[in-house]
Order: C-alpha cells, then sequence, then structure tokens
C-alpha cells in the first residue's frame, strides 16, 4: 500500500522526462537533413499488459504474474516525408505535445506531494 | 538513464546549432557584393551541414544527444554574370562575376533559424519549469 501510490506516480513521472527529452530532440534536429521523428510508447504496452491473463493466487506464495516493470520504447516515424530534405518534424506539434507533457509533469509532482503530506499528517497527529 | 539535465543539454545543442545558422546567413548577406576575396574569386555562399549528435553511452549503446553542425559547405552553384564594364573587377567583355547569394533565398533561411532557435529555447523553458517543480515536492 505504501509502495504503490509512490511508484505509479515515480513510473509515470520517468516516462514523462523521456518524452520531454524525445521532443527535446525532434525539436533540436528540426533542420537536420533526413532525420525522422522519434516517440515514446508506453501507454500501448501498458493496455497490453493489461488484458494479458493473469495466473489466479489463491494463496500468498503464488507468484504474482501482473508484470509491474513496464518500459517505455523510443520509436521512429518513419513512414512520413513532410519535407525535401526528408525530415518529417512537425515544429508545432512537437512544441504543444512538449507543454502539455510538461504540465503534466507538473500535474504529477503535485499528486506525489499530496501524498507525502497525507503521510506527514498520520504521522504528526495532526488533521 | 538520462537526466534533466540531459534534455537541458539537447535544447542548448539545438540553439548553438540555429545561432551559427544565423551567423552564416549573416555572412552571406553582409558578402552579397563581394567580388574580390583571398581565392581571387568572388564570394561563395556558404552553407552549414546539420547532423544529428550521436555519442555512445556508458551502457554501450549509441545515444542521440542533439544536432550539431559537421561542416560549412561552399554552395558549389555558378556566380551571376552582371554587366557593369565600369567595375574594377570586370572582364574584357564587361562582365563582372557576382556572388551567389540570394538575399531572398538567405532572409527566409534566417526567419527559419529564428523560429527554431525560438523553439528550443520554449522547449529548454519547459523542462526548466519540471525541474523547478520536481524540487517542489514535498515543500507542502
Amino acid at each position: 500500500m505504501f509502495n504503490s501510490n509512490f511508484y505509479t506516480l515515480k513510473q509515470a513521472m520517468d516516462v514523462s522526462l523521456l518524452r520531454q527529452k524525445v521532443y527535446s530532440l525532434n525539436i533540436a534536429n528540426v533542420s537536420t537533413p533526413g532525420y525522422k521523428r522519434k516517440y515514446v510508447a508506453f501507454e500501448e504496452y501498458l493496455k497490453e499488459s493489461e488484458m494479458k491473463l493473469r495466473l489466479s493466487t489463491t494463496n500468498e506464495k503464488h507468484i504474482d504474474s501482473s508484470k509491474r516493470d513496464i518500459t517505455p520504447r523510443i520509436l521512429t516515424q518513419n513512414n512520413t516525408t513532410m519535407r525535401n530534405d526528408g525530415n518529417n518534424v512537425d515544429i508545432d506539434y512537437e512544441i504543444v505535445q512538449l507543454v502539455k507533457n510538461g504540465l503534466r509533469y507538473q500535474v504529477l509532482t503535485r499528486l506525489m506531494s499530496l501524498n507525502i503530506d497525507r503521510y506527514n499528517a498520520v504521522l504528526r497527529g495532526v488533521r | 538513464m538520462m537526466n534533466e539535465f540531459d534534455i537541458m543539454n539537447i535544447s542548448a545543442t539545438g540553439m548553438s546549432a540555429q545561432r551559427l545558422r544565423v551567423e552564416i546567413v549573416s555572412t552571406n548577406i553582409a558578402n552579397a557584393e563581394t567580388t574580390r576575396t583571398e581565392t581571387g574569386e568572388p564570394y561563395r555562399r556558404k552553407v552549414p551541414v546539420f547532423a544529428e549528435y550521436l555519442r555512445r553511452a556508458k551502457n554501450g549503446r549509441i545515444e542521440n544527444v542533439g544536432v550539431r553542425v559537421v561542416q560549412i559547405k561552399e554552395d558549389p552553384s555558378p556566380f551571376k554574370l552582371v554587366y557593369d564594364p565600369t567595375h574594377p573587377d570586370a572582364d574584357e567583355n564587361g562582365y563582372v562575376r557576382m556572388p551567389n547569394v540570394n538575399i531572398v533565398r538567405e532572409m527566409v533561411d534566417l526567419i527559419n533559424a529564428q523560429r527554431a532557435y525560438d523553439a528550443n529555447v520554449a522547449a529548454f523553458n519547459v523542462t526548466k519549469n519540471m525541474v523547478s517543480s520536481a524540487l517542489q515536492i514535498g515543500r507542502g
């Protein structure tokens, strides 16, 4: 119980940071000939792992088959060409995604803080 | 695994690459009428060549850490011929070879470079805000 909230939030923050890196890379390489935009696939894998059948655990010693660690993957989008130089970065799209991702990260840090506050309240015995 | 500062460095490589591009465009515009250079030829338009900045990470994998300028090339397109017999560099037929710089094209390039620079600054600022919000965790 103590771990799970923190763990989930941490993982979400890590993915958000990785996304930030990839969007920054795309923006930095907007005028590099032949560069193809990169993106992070994570939620897709998350959904997939949720849908997979799990072994039922009837005894607490049974191994939990639900996979906790889903690693995000950096993929390259090769199938579009926007410009003559073979570069397919759409700068407006990347900036918007980057700003959205930054805001999402701030929400996650806020949630993390609130989470810590709850435990603090219990430990100090204040309402 | 990367950290926040690596991401800031990526935006920094983008900024400095675009700034170099602005410098080169400025040189081209400044020399748009230069008929004499050290080589004796008119000025040749210069173009920066951008490439992905790849580096080998600690775990041996090749990592992309931004963008860099690999070389500054000269545009091989022919010089413009202008008829001006009064020009000191005119040939026996009265033609002067002028640099292969097209001002309109340079201006388009300049605006592109500026926009790309701004985009990198915006990316840097968002990353900075992310780091400061992470530092606020647990402050109540």
